[in-house]
């Protein structure tokens, strides 16, 4: 039986996933770092050592992300949107549009029944529209990026941003911070505004439903929660969030083997 | 920066003190005012009308009127540059393009909804690099070759940069790039209006001598720089102060009409 691999080189993470063909043997996330040739080859030593493989043992890679060049072992190379579409369709064969939120930035995508794309938008140009907004206020707020979503869940009054910018969003949070307002109110505040950002590029491509949510976002309950509250929708959120790009692109592997 | 000017009844500038804003200090707007009157050995009382202007005008409860930033900046260039047509202000964390008829604006144009395009921009790299950001403009002068930061985003262009510094672009270069993206995308918002020269540009990023090169190479005329850059809002404020105390005189009016004490503010806004 042959043994298939996606790796997925984000701006923040990499994350790669092993399968075979009855399905997914093993997966894993590490940051990107500033070299993502090692950090490529680092995430296939993981994999092939969990399944017990030779270096070589692979019968097919397939690379996607930003840094999807650098994966010199890889058969092939694909868009990262195509791969999450993909990877949607083999977690939810019902879903037909999701939403991932990356580390540097959301793409609202539209699916059809076998997995391919219908129609994309993504929000690339600015921090705010992106997990990164998150992460530098659990910066100010000196709190775990685990801890965000638990902890905005807890908020009653979260704070309105008078800014769409992450950098001046950043003071206006150390302000807030200095006049006494709770760290929930704040993480709260952050979910809200880029839940809204999302809210925009949904529209922008027409949400189908049912509607995924992946991406490292996902893992933000807080995030999800207010997204579905401004769309008005129940999402799907798969278990493993961040690795369903990853896993897309292994679905492509096994595609492109039988091709051959 | 909360900066305050006092002149005489002919526009004389008497003293000019500059003193911090910050969330502790935005209600002391009072402190800078009384350094400044010690510095023209001035009391209170002498001081016939007090304009406040800027983001914390109302922080200011000894003032007898309140103008906008974008009418004292206005007021202020002119009375520097008389040809002025085009001012332009590149605050810390905005940037306005106003242009002016004899003094008065006309139209404008600003960003203070993104950082890209302001001096926080230069700020936020500048800690990245680890550079001061009062050294950014010596260091991109010695620049043979920028390079092109592709960002917009202030958060993706510093860390891009440290990416092209860990790849072995030298600093310099890296520096006049970023000058380079602040010029463009302060002068794509300055088209929105069309620039006519004389061409003035203020505000702290105005003392970066990079900038003002990076904005004349992409307005492609000179760039007229004020010798203090930081306080044409304040000059402005003097001179509309004096303006409008010399209106009421006229009237037969006295002004100001309640006796004014330096308090701090007792609010925000």
């Amino acid at each position: 039986m042959a043994w298939y691999c996606g790796i997925d080189i984000g701006s923040v993470y990499s994350k790669g996933v092993l399968a075979r063909d009855t399905g997914l043997f093993a997966f894993h996330v590490m940051l990107s770092g500033a070299n993502h040739r090692a950090t490529a080859e680092a995430v296939r030593q993981e994999l092939v050592t969990r399944a017990d493989l030779a270096r070589d043992g692979i019968d097919a890679t397939v690379a996607t992300g930003i840094g999807a060049a650098n994966v010199h072992f890889a058969n092939h190379k694909m868009s990262d949107i195509v791969c999450t579409a993909r990877g949607t369709i083999d977690i939810f064969p019902s879903a037909r549009a999701v939403i991932d939120v990356a580390g540097q930035s959301t793409k609202v995508i539209r699916i059809d029944e076998q997995g391919l794309v219908v129609d994309f938008a993504v929000s690339e140009r600015c921090a705010a529209g992106s997990g990164q907004f998150v992460e530098a206020i659990a910066n100010v707020l000196r709190i775990d990026l685990a801890d965000f979503g638990p902890l905005s869940l807890k908020s009653k009054k979260p704070i309105v941003f008078s800014t769409g910018c992450a950098v001046f969003g950043e003071s206006e949070a150390v302000t807030r911070v200095a006049e006494g307002v709770s760290k929930e109110d704040i993480a709260a505040g952050v979910n809200k505004a880029l839940a809204d950002k999302i809210s925009s590029l949904c529209k922008k491509v027409g949400l189908e439903l049912p509607c995924a949510i992946c991406g490292g976002g996902a893992l933000n309950t807080g995030l999800v929660r207010v997204v579905e509250q401004g769309l008005g929708v129940e999402l799907l959120v798969p278990p493993q969030p961040q690795i369903v790009t990853a896993l897309g692109a292994a679905a492509a592997a096994r595609a492109w083997l039988s091709e051959d | 920066m909360t900066k305050v000017l006092l002149t005489d009844v002919d526009g004389k500038v008497l003293s000019v003190v500059k003193g911090p804003t910050g969330p502790e200090h935005r209600r002391l707007a009072n402190e800078v005012m009384q350094r400044a009157l010690e510095q023209a050995n001035l009391q209170l009382d002498l001081v016939s009308y007090v304009v406040a202007t800027g983001y914390g005008r109302l922080n200011v409860p000894f003032a007898d009127r309140r103008i906008t930033e974008l009418t004292c900046h206005a007021r202020g260039v002119y009375s520097l540059f008389p040809h002025v047509k085009t001012a332009i202000d590149i605050g810390g964390q905005d940037a306005k393009c106003m242009k002016v008829s004899h003094g008065r604006v006309v139209n404008f144009a600003m960003n203070d909804k993104c950082a890209a395009g302001t001096g926080r921009f230069l700020e936020v790299i500048a800690v990245a690099l680890g550079v001061k950001v009062e050294d950014m403009g010596d260091i991109s002068l010695r620049s043979r070759k920028k390079v092109h930061v592709s960002n917009l985003c202030t958060v993706f262009a510093r860390q891009e940069v440290v990416a092209r510094l860990s790849e072995g672009e030298k600093l310099e270069d890296i520096v006049a790039g970023l000058h380079d993206a602040v010029a463009s995308r302060v002068v794509g918002l300055a088209r929105t209006l069309r620039i006519e020269p004389d061409v003035v540009l203020t505000g702290g990023v105005a003392k970066n001598n990079g900038i003002v090169r990076a904005m004349q190479e992409h307005l492609r005329c000179e760039v007229l720089v004020p010798e203090d850059p930081l306080i044409t809002g304040a000059l402005g404020a003097a001179i509309l102060a004096k303006d409008l105390w010399q209106e009421s005189v006229a009237r037969g009016e006295r002004a100001p009409t309640e006796l004014r004490r330096l308090k701090k503010a007792t609010f925000f806004t």
